[in-house]
């Protein structure tokens, strides 16, 4: 009796963890350190289909042919519950070892998978994940470690669940739905953390306005699913053409926004007449339709223009982007009429 | 499908009682393993394994699987004309796919548990078919 109340103690020490957790590696290192004193077992696994990423707490003497097997085992599982087939090279494999034994109970180099428990992670009817206890024992489980098993796998199909929520609603307030760029609101708080950042330092910091020409003129001619295509199109080939550390959003309608940290006057102007360049010479496909389309961008800069604030900045963008525009449309203007083409 | 016009000494259909055995065997199954591994999983594997037999067992198509159990009803109702021998094969090969699926997930854990309910009413379904 006094071990059925301990184990349901670790057993509410290990919900309340894994409930309170807030990803996914921490909801399997908290469950990792309770579950020892749960179940003998080599080796604990998480399995998330989202990201297709597979966590392993597990006995540091493990050996690795082991690791494999019990990834095999998780894999012909999950196969059998109905999912999509996985190959375990598609897995991305994260293992935590840890003294799970006494040095006298070290796993031998060539053990094998002898014995688990396999549940599926599922809400509402629907398979997230799975969980798994492996040993390299014979019939190391038995009704009440399953028993337990389950209970530990509803918290945290729970949980997951929780983060999955979670994660849509980040992606709403973040990106642009249309085309997964970023969208204005995280634009200011990026770029309120970027001017913060330079004006501190004093580390270059340029920002370009990109809008399309005549964009107009697609929406009335193509209707707006055409204008959609275009707009969508010109995303991706910003997104490609941006450095790791850069950040392209959507500013608003057919205006796009680019921040580019650590870069000068000179260094900004040659990615924004790449850019320019790359458009220009890009077909546009709506529906049938083949087209040709250019953009006018404008450049601000930190130091070069002074500006004392970021508001300033953006100000100082749009006044070149209006200059570019004005001086015929398909150019890059630098703030202060200085420089086009 | 061979229908069944013969009534047994209690005045029921044959395939009436091999349906009253499999709903009892399958309630017990379901008391059994909801309490080792919760009932969403359980409906989740029930759901399973009859989405991979009602091809070739439609009897199995008018099971109703939800959290709180399994309901016979539906079967009941559309198998007035089904020969009990077909209603046996049809539950006798969900159990088999069932315990296919407990044995992938947990070993031996839940059969060991199950086995000595569920045997000897399989056994009696057999016995009720062949006295036919």
């Amino acid at each position: 009796m006094r071990l059925i109340f301990k184990n349901l103690n670790v057993l509410r020490s290990t919900i309340n963890a894994i409930s309170t957790s807030i990803e996914i590696k921490e909801i399997v290192e908290s469950a990792g350190t309770n579950l020892p004193n749960l179940f003998d077992f080599s080796s604990f696994g998480v399995f998330w289909k989202e990201d297709l990423l597979f966590f392993l707490y597990q006995e540091e003497s493990c050996p690795s042919s082991f690791t494999q097997e019990v990834v095999k085992n998780m894999v012909n599982v999950f196969s059998i519950l109905g999912e999509e087939s996985i190959g375990a090279e598609q897995i991305t494999l994260q293992v935590e070892k840890r003294k799970l034994r006494p040095k006298q109970m070290m796993m031998d180099p060539g053990a094998t998978l002898k014995s688990h428990l396999t549940l599926p992670l599922a809400v509402e009817g629907e398979i997230i994940g799975c969980i798994s206890l492996n040993s390299d024992q014979p019939n190391a489980f038995d009704a009440q470690d399953l028993q337990f098993l389950s209970v530990i796998g509803y918290q945290m199909a729970a949980t997951l669940k929780h983060f999955q929520r979670f994660s849509s609603i980040k992606n709403i307030a973040l990106y642009d739905t249309l085309t997964g760029l970023y969208n204005r609101r995280y634009f200011e708080e990026r770029f309120g953390v970027e001017t913060q950042k330079s004006f501190y330092s004093g580390t270059p910091l340029s920002l370009v306005m990109v809008d399309i020409d005549h964009f107009k003129k697609v929406n009335d001619t193509f209707g707006h699913t055409g204008g959609d295509q275009v707009l969508c199109k010109t995303s991706s080939l910003l997104k490609n053409s941006i450095r790791k550390k850069d950040t392209v959003a959507r500013y608003g309608g057919e205006e796009f926004i680019l921040i580019l940290p650590e870069a000068g006057l000179e260094e900004s102007f040659i990615i924004a007449e790449r850019i320019r360049r790359l458009v220009e010479n890009t077909s546009f496909e709506i529906g049938q339709a083949q087209v040709n389309l250019t953009i006018s961008m404008g450049i601000s800069n930190f130091p070069s223009h002074r500006a004392k604030s970021k508001e300033e900045l953006v100000r100082m963008a749009d006044q070149a982007l209006y200059d570019a525009k004005r001086g015929g449309r398909n150019k890059v203007c630098i703030f202060a009429g200085k420089s086009a083409r | 499908m061979t229908p069944l016009m013969k009534e047994d000494k209690g005045g029921k259909w044959s395939s009436d009682l091999v349906l009253d055995l499999y709903s009892n065997l399958l309630t017990e199954i379901w008391e059994v393993v909801s309490a080792l591994i919760g009932e969403a999983i359980l409906a989740f594997l029930f759901t399973l394994a009859i989405r991979k037999l009602v091809e070739k067992y439609p009897v199995l198509v008018s099971l109703k699987v939800s959290e709180d159990g399994i309901s016979l009803d539906g079967v009941r109702e559309d198998c007035r004309a089904v020969a009990p021998i077909e209603i046996h094969r049809s539950f006798q090969s969900l159990i088999n796919q069932l315990s296919h699926l407990f044995s992938a997930l947990a070993d031996g854990v839940i059969n060991k548990e199950l086995f000595p309910k569920v045997f000897p009413k399989v056994k009696e379904a057999e016995r009720i078919i062949s006295q036919k």
